[in-house]
């Protein structure tokens, strides 16, 4: 029966399972069916070994819910209560949709892993096929110091994945094709709306606000279009417009953006202006005033233009810092997100910015760490190569200054003759000595080994190499002997190991061997 | 054939060792040190009648100094054209003749002049290795060592630090051992892509200097040759000397030894190992019978 700690969540009566009446349970971890009038249950199965749920469709008379394990046996649950019985099943349905995708990452992420593990390394792949598929090893040893990544959930494995940006032409990019007779047709792809949400959350909530209820999704995009907020001189913002509002609170975003300023202390964006050098280099004449008063209509529309492009770069960045988060204060996101926050830690008054250029870490003295010289007693050790100190023949004094004499003697006299140097006999002895087959040829006949044998052969007896050697890693790792049960491992189970590799090796030695005779 | 302004210089080291030749023209009368000689000038008029272009050097290695036979500072070239008796009348090459001459007059010089001082029996085969490769800087240039005594221990650096420096300028270097193998020249052509022959027959010198080291390292792609021979790089165990395969070396200082010693004789760094601990035996209480 049920553990009392279980937590029961779900009691669905008169559900029949194998033409049996009973009552359905679906607790915290399992699912369990238990007949009518009995204690215990028939059927138990865990929420993590339930690959999927299925349920028979709509029209039919019976109203069933199938259980596919990932064994492959299935077990089919029907609801017979008349007046309840689809409703059952959609309870039943509902609650498992949300159970089950929790239990499932749990079992799956491990074996996931494994399978990764093994697609991505061709070296893993064939150890694992060589020891486990063999049974030399067993699973759980192979995979014990392995997995070590999966338990620890380690996010920085899982980092890999970059968000996709917003491209910033994205507005530029829905390229309106003219309809025929004066219409154009802008064509809205779920990529383009999806960017023109994140960058614009106000775009977002007005949508939000109006479609479904006021307008459909169609007209809420040609009044998007229509409106001046779309389009790029947003001089006349006088007009009803459901897009005036968000005219406004980007207004309101850029003015904080610009107050916030750049934290940067080695950035001064306020002693960049448009200087004059002289007549033809840079902009002539007064300097352009911050105020709308005096601006000509050109001046303003440029300013405007301007203005929306470095906003439109502005939220562009925001929304790629933002990482999806759903909005929830409309004015903290336009106002706090700008591209130079991030050097927030070392903002400074301007009195310490000085000081802050002289210290770069790159230039200053080096912390190595500290390290013993190097004290040789006997360096002349080095110089001596691999000749033997003592030379093979001891030659006396005498025979030294003999030899010496009885050379010079014989050199004193020396004339050249070239035309004795050599006998025919002598030259011929000398020829066939080096000619194919002769003695100082014989050496030629040698292959390197990597020749003779066939790359197959190689390769299995690189297979073996790397098993053996995998077998040696789990030899090594019981010492030091420090409890009983690694005592016990290196005799009992290891040595069987040991033994069953060197089996096969043996076995593939023969059948080498054999093939070759 | 090769290009005909590419300078080609071959440059021939021939130990001179005095103790060796003389002990060795009393063994062997028929193949001395004047036999070597002539085989050498054999070997060297060839190569410079393959191309105009081609360039001779002699160097002796003696076991004082090492000596320039050819070219040597009494040549003047054409300047001296006449006026010696370097026309031998048999029209041969006046090149030829009067190189043969310069050598002959050096090497005479150079035997006669040693005064045998000191207990150094050895060649100095690393100095001549030296000149001969400051010789050939500019041009294409390879080395013919012709080998008679045995190598020397304490040139090792020197000699390995020789070879590298031609390996690294391209230069070959050839060895033909006339007596007993030499473990630093297999090294040498190993390294610099040259070929070891020990011979056979000292008396047929010439004909294994002609076939085999004569052609230089294009034309020897399409020649069948001597095999390289293999070479023992084993290094020696700084406490006995002898040839290792498997040993311990030093973290600190590099120093190679065949057995293990806590404390390294070279630079007296203390190694600590963990011994792997030992397992207690445990006593087993005996049952008592009940």
């Amino acid at each position: 029966m049920a553990s009392l700690s279980e937590e029961v969540l779900l009691v669905v009566k008169k559900v029949r399972q194998r033409k049996q009446d009973g009552t359905l349970y679906l607790m915290a971890e399992r699912i369990a069916w238990g007949p009518e009038g009995k204690d215990r249950f028939t059927v138990s199965h865990l929420y993590a070994d339930i690959r999927c749920q299925k349920i028979s469709p709509d029209g039919k008379a019976k109203v069933q819910l199938q259980l596919v394990l990932h064994s492959g046996e299935s077990t089919t649950f029907h609801f017979a209560n008349e007046s309840t019985a689809l409703k059952d099943r959609e309870a039943a349905k509902e609650l498992l949709q949300q159970l089950l995708p929790k239990f499932k990452k749990k079992a799956n992420k491990e074996l996931e892993e494994k399978n990764r593990m093994l697609q991505e390394d061709p070296v893993l792949f064939q150890l694992y096929k060589d020891l486990v598929v063999s049974q030399v090893i067993s699973a759980e040893e192979f995979w014990a110091n392995r997995l070590g990544g999966v338990t620890n959930t380690d996010p920085a494995q899982y980092k890999y994945k970059q968000e996709v940006g917003i491209s910033g032409a994205f507005l530029a990019d829905i390229r309106p094709q003219t309809d025929g007779c004066n219409g154009l047709r802008y064509n809205l792809t779920a990529d383009i709306i999806e960017s023109i949400f994140r960058t614009y959350p106000a775009v977002k909530q007005k949508y939000n606000e109006n479609v479904p209820h006021n307008l459909t999704e169609k007209e809420f995009w040609t009044r998007f279009f229509q409106s001046h907020y779309f389009h790029r001189d947003r001089i006349n913002t006088g007009t009803q417009d459901i897009f005036s509002e968000c005219a406004k609170q980007d207004e309101k975003g850029l003015k904080s953006m610009v107050v916030q300023g750049v934290k940067n202390p080695l950035v001064d964006l306020l002693s960049l202006e448009d200087k004059t050098l002289d007549e033809g280099y840079g902009v002539c004449g007064a300097q352009p005033s911050t105020s709308n008063s005096n601006r000509t209509v050109k001046e303003s529309s440029n300013y405007a233009i301007i203005k929306r492009f470095n906003h439109h770069s502005a939220m562009v960045l925001a929304a790629g810092s933002r990482k999806g988060e759903t909005p929830t204060d409309q004015a903290s996101e336009t106002s706090s997100t700008d591209g130079n926050s991030r050097d927030s830690d070392f903002f400074q008054p301007p009195v310490k910015k000085v000081k802050l250029q002289e210290e770069y870490e790159d230039l200053q003295q080096e912390n190595r760490p500290k390290t013993v010289p190097l004290n040789l007693k006997k360096s002349d050790r080095y110089a001596h190569g691999p000749v033997p100190l003592q030379s093979q023949q001891y030659t006396t004094s005498q025979d030294i200054i003999n030899s010496v004499n009885y050379i010079q003697h014989e050199m004193a006299n020396y004339k050249p003759n070239l035309t004795q140097v050599l006998s025919s006999t002598v030259a011929t002895s000398a020829i066939s000595a080096l000619s194919p087959g002769g003695v100082l040829m014989q050496a030629g006949a040698q292959q390197a080994i990597n020749q003779m044998v066939p790359s197959e052969v190689q390769g299995e007896l690189k297979h073996l190499y790397v098993a053996a050697g995998e077998l040696l890693r789990h030899f090594w790792s019981c010492f030091p002997v420090n409890t009983p049960f690694l005592e016990e491992k290196l005799t009992g189970h290891l040595e069987e190991m040991l033994q069953t590799a060197y089996n096969k090796f043996h076995i593939w030695q023969t059948r080498r061997m054999m093939r070759k005779t | 054939m090769c290009a005909d302004d590419e300078v080609s210089l071959l440059v021939i080291v021939v130990d001179v060792n005095p103790i060796w030749w003389g002990q060795q023209a009393q063994r062997e009368p028929e193949f001395t040190l004047s036999k070597c000689l002539d085989a050498v000038m054999v070997v060297g008029n060839s190569h410079m009648a393959m191309a105009r272009t081609n360039k001779l050097a002699v160097i002796a290695s003696h076991c004082q100094d090492s000596h320039f036979l050819f070219p040597s500072k009494s040549w003047r070239g054409a300047d001296n054209g006449g006026d010696d008796a370097s026309s031998s009348g048999d029209g041969k090459y006046e090149l030829l003749s009067v190189a043969n001459n310069l050598i002959a007059e050096e090497i005479r010089n150079v035997m006669s002049k040693s005064e045998y001082k000191g207990n150094s029996t050895e060649t100095l085969l690393a100095g001549s290795l030296a000149k001969a490769l400051c010789s050939g800087q500019e041009m294409k240039s390879r080395i013919l060592v012709i080998k008679a005594a045995e190598d020397c221990a304490r040139q090792y650096m020197n000699f390995m630090n020789v070879i590298f420096a031609a390996q690294k300028q391209n230069i070959l270097i050839d060895a033909c051992v006339l007596d007993s193998d030499s473990g630093l020249l297999q090294q040498a052509c190993d390294i610099t892509g040259g070929l070891y022959l020990k011979i056979p027959q000292k008396v047929a010198l010439g004909q294994y200097l002609l076939w085999v080291f004569l052609p230089d390292l294009e034309q020897r792609s399409q020649l069948v040759l001597p095999p390289p021979a293999h070479v023992d790089y084993r290094a020696a165990c700084f406490c006995h000397r002898n040839l290792i395969e498997i040993g311990y070396v030093c973290s600190v200082c590099l120093s190679i030894f065949c057995n293990f010693s806590p404390i390294c004789t070279t630079c007296e760094t203390a190694f600590k190992i963990q011994l792997p601990q030992m397992v207690k035996p445990k006593k087993k209480k005996l049952k008592q019978p009940t």
